[in-house]
């Protein structure tokens, strides 16, 4: 029993070390980056990985080194933020609804209801296209849907603690429903769904670079790796590279945290 | 000295580092009620797991004795052979050895089989009946979860006689039920033993279960057990200065 | 002198076709410094009666006063001013990541003197605040969240089988502090329990619950000799004692 969660454990340190490195990479990436990732340059069109160049430039002579390091930033950034956001409404209004009851938990989750009755990505690439493009416009989609399952975890977790001995103890004490929320319910119920957002993280990133990829994200000229192997795929036969990188760091990514979500839920399951 | 049916030689036993038996020696004649009696942690769960052979728990010293047969060194699939046909098992929880969405007639029918036995509807009403269930067949046509705790203790206890056992092992058989129907449950039990010469070895932290019930108790703290003796020596005359104090502290009527 | 009274008190729950009564026309009265024992098997609503008296649910029909003055309908927030309750699951009477200091600091503003004062009255040391619930035995959980409730300054314990998740010598412990601080604090106790034997040795009163219904209330020595419900007899003869 307990080799077996020193080993889950160890794995837990592995994921945080690999994201943590992802993370340090797209915060310094305009440090790292080796040329202006933004800079045309006629003469150097799909120029081979070189020392100069190290993953080569695209169809405009950019360094797709640097683009991919400062796409990291965009992609990274944009997750995080995303998941943040869809967090915090999530549980707020998941511990509303568990907490008080009654017919605003019946509407809220039955907008939540309808919301799961799609896929993700469709209801994202409808809300995207009328949106119209660019990153904020994806992140509303993706949103749109995701404070759903923080939501239902929420509101589950508040439900089962809600008649504790100590909640009503706390009741006796005088506390009012808020103060009993920040209080006791909050810190209590802040665990499982954190490692909820950190299992999430992965499928959002998925889902900024698969609509930038399909042009309802992101919008050219800025770095970002679902955009960037949608521009490069026109000449794949030519520059391979150019798509090659951005997808390599893609796949990468997503799966690092993936990783760390499932690692760090194990490690908790195993208690 | 008189043939011992179970006889359990310096056992210890443990889940993982520490052991939590330690040391025990006792034994049971045929027929005879025997209740060890301790508090939480005291390791008298643990005594009747070890002699049931649970996979998880670890003999570490010692050994158990069926007749002459040494149970304690035999496979867990060996030991189950012997469970249900020579030692039969109440658990405290009724609910936790029946699936509770099944109708009981399958479970029985199962188990049965199990043991190479017709299945015989006639024969568990019968059963029923002595422990005080009338509508024996109507029952077995329910699903735990729609009957009462007592019932089902009750229907635990006529599936522990089934195959006849020499030896019932009772893990606080009657503490989470009320009071008026553990009480029921004690007289069935002492019905049982009267009736078939069954022996008995209760774990249980009731004191006057205990009393009620047995011709000798042991009394169990941290693993060990501190005191052993028949009922009445033990609380007339008791040695230990913890098994005064379990007795003292027993609520008692006040009239 | 009347502190606590309950009138004519009924509470229905219906589950599709089923509906259960655990509450039908109970009085109960609770004198200024009383041990009021309330003994029934489960089911029989006795633990219905005690969240109706917090307010933790409310009565379908009859009324509830505190000196007098109705509280009908008040919820705990409100109640907890002149009432608070132990629980039988000590453990889950404190918020699992909250130290005892903190938990025990949440509803008063008492002093750090009278906190220790108060901690020693229930028999436990300083050393223990610092310690999350976990850390503590069953017992010594139990003695905390009397403590809570004495720092509340309210005059009323209403205590849902408190010891039938300890051991027997834990059990005795807790018993004998209830009926000291009944005698220092001047406080009035609810004692529900299944164990007739225990609420006979420290109540001055007992009610019989069965099914809902009040069976039997009187002085204990009364109840105990002279039952006048057949199912208190029952009862008596269920008691399993040394």
């Amino acid at each position: 029993m307990k080799k077996k969660k020193a080993k889950l454990r160890k794995r837990v340190i592995i994921a945080v070390v690999f994201a943590a490195i992802l993370v340090l990479i797209a915060t310094f990436s305009g440090v790292l980056a080796p040329n202006d990732p933004y800079a045309t340059n006629s003469e150097l069109i799909r120029q081979a990985p070189s020392a100069a160049y190290l993953f080569g430039t695209d169809n405009l002579g950019r360094c797709v080194f640097s683009r991919v390091l400062i796409g990291a930033r965009t992609t990274i950034a944009s997750t995080f933020f995303l998941v943040a956001v869809s967090f915090l409404i999530g549980i707020v209004v998941g511990m509303l609804c568990g907490f008080y009851g009654g017919i605003v938990d019946d509407i809220l989750m039955r907008i939540a209801d309808l919301m799961l009755a799609f896929p993700q990505m469709v209801v994202a690439i409808a809300v995207a296209g009328i949106l119209g493009g660019g990153l904020g416009g994806a992140m509303i989609a993706l949103g749109i849907t995701m404070w759903t399952s923080f939501a239902r975890l929420a509101r589950s977790h508040t439900l089962s603690i809600k008649n504790e001995p100590y909640i009503t103890a706390a009741r006796l004490q005088g506390k009012s429903g808020l103060q009993i929320m920040m209080t006791h319910i909050m810190p209590n119920i802040l665990e499982p769904v954190l490692i909820n957002a950190l299992t999430q993280i992965g499928t959002t990133m998925i889902g900024i670079s698969g609509l930038s990829f399909l042009g309802l994200g992101v919008v050219a000229p800025q770095a970002e790796w679902g955009s960037m192997i949608s521009e490069a795929r026109a000449y794949i036969q030519i520059a391979p590279w150019a798509v090659l990188f951005p997808a390599a760091a893609t796949v990468i990514t997503i799966v690092v945290f993936n990783y760390l979500g499932d690692a760090v839920m194990e490690y908790r399951n195993a208690e | 000295m008189s043939e011992y049916l179970l006889k359990i030689d310096r056992l210890s036993a443990s889940y993982g580092d520490d052991d939590i038996v330690k040391d025990v020696s006792c034994g049971i004649t045929p027929g005879e009620i025997v209740c060890i009696v301790g508090e939480s942690g005291s390791g008298k769960s643990t005594l009747i797991k070890a002699i049931h052979g649970m996979s998880e728990l670890r003999i570490t010293g010692g050994s158990i004795f069926f007749g002459n047969e040494e149970i304690s060194s035999l496979t867990v699939k060996e030991r189950k052979k012997l469970m249900g046909s020579e030692i039969g098992l109440i658990p405290q929880d009724p609910g936790s050895s029946f699936n509770p969405i099944r109708k009981l007639s399958a479970q029985f029918r199962e188990a049965m089989a199990g043991h190479g036995m017709a299945y015989d509807e006639d024969r568990i009403d019968g059963l029923l009946k002595k422990i005080g269930l009338q509508q024996g067949k109507a029952v077995l046509g329910n699903r735990p979860f729609e009957l009462s705790g007592g019932m089902n203790q009750r229907i635990a206890i006529a599936a522990a006689m089934l195959f006849e056992p020499r030896l019932l092992l009772c893990d606080e058989a009657t503490s989470a039920l009320d009071v008026t129907t553990a009480g029921a449950v004690v007289d069935e039990l002492l019905k049982i033993r009267e009736s078939r010469g069954t022996a008995i070895l209760l774990v249980t932290h009731h004191l006057g279960i205990a009393r009620r019930m047995a011709d000798n108790i042991g009394i169990m703290k941290d693993g060990r057990l501190i005191e052993y003796g028949n009922t009445e020596k033990i609380f007339d005359a008791p040695e230990n200065e913890y098994t005064r104090k379990l007795i003292r502290d027993v609520p008692r009527l006040k009239k | 002198m009347t502190i606590l009274s309950g009138k004519d008190l009924n509470k229905e729950y219906v589950n599709r076709d089923r509906s259960v009564r655990p509450l039908q026309h109970v009085d109960f009265e609770l004198n200024q410094g009383e041990i009021l024992g309330i003994v029934g098997e489960s089911g029989s609503g006795k633990s219905t009666l005690l969240k109706v008296i917090s307010g933790i649910e409310k009565p379908d029909s009859g009324k509830l006063y505190h000196m007098g003055k109705e509280y009908t309908g008040q919820g705990p927030e409100k109640t907890g001013k002149f009432l608070q309750m132990i629980f039988q699951d000590a453990y889950g009477s404190f918020d699992p990541r909250m130290s005892m200091e903190r938990s025990l600091k949440e509803g008063s503003d008492e002093s750090r003197e009278e906190i220790l004062r108060v901690i020693g009255e229930v028999g436990l040391t300083e050393g223990l605040l610092g310690r999350r619930p976990r850390h503590l035995s069953g017992g010594q959980c139990q003695r905390m969240s009397i403590a809570r409730a004495l720092l509340s300054h309210a005059g009323v314990l209403l205590c849902d089988e408190i010891t039938s998740a300890l051991d027997v010598t834990t059990q005795a412990q807790v018993i004998k502090l209830l009926m000291e601080i009944r005698d220092k604090e001047r406080i009035s106790i609810v004692l529900v329990s299944h164990d007739l034997a225990l609420v006979s040795m420290i109540c001055d009163r007992i009610m019989v619950m069965k099914d809902g219904i009040v069976v039997d209330n009187g002085e204990t020595a009364k109840v105990i000799s002279e039952p006048s419900s057949d199912y208190t007899r029952k009862l008596l003869e269920s008691v399993i004692t040394v």
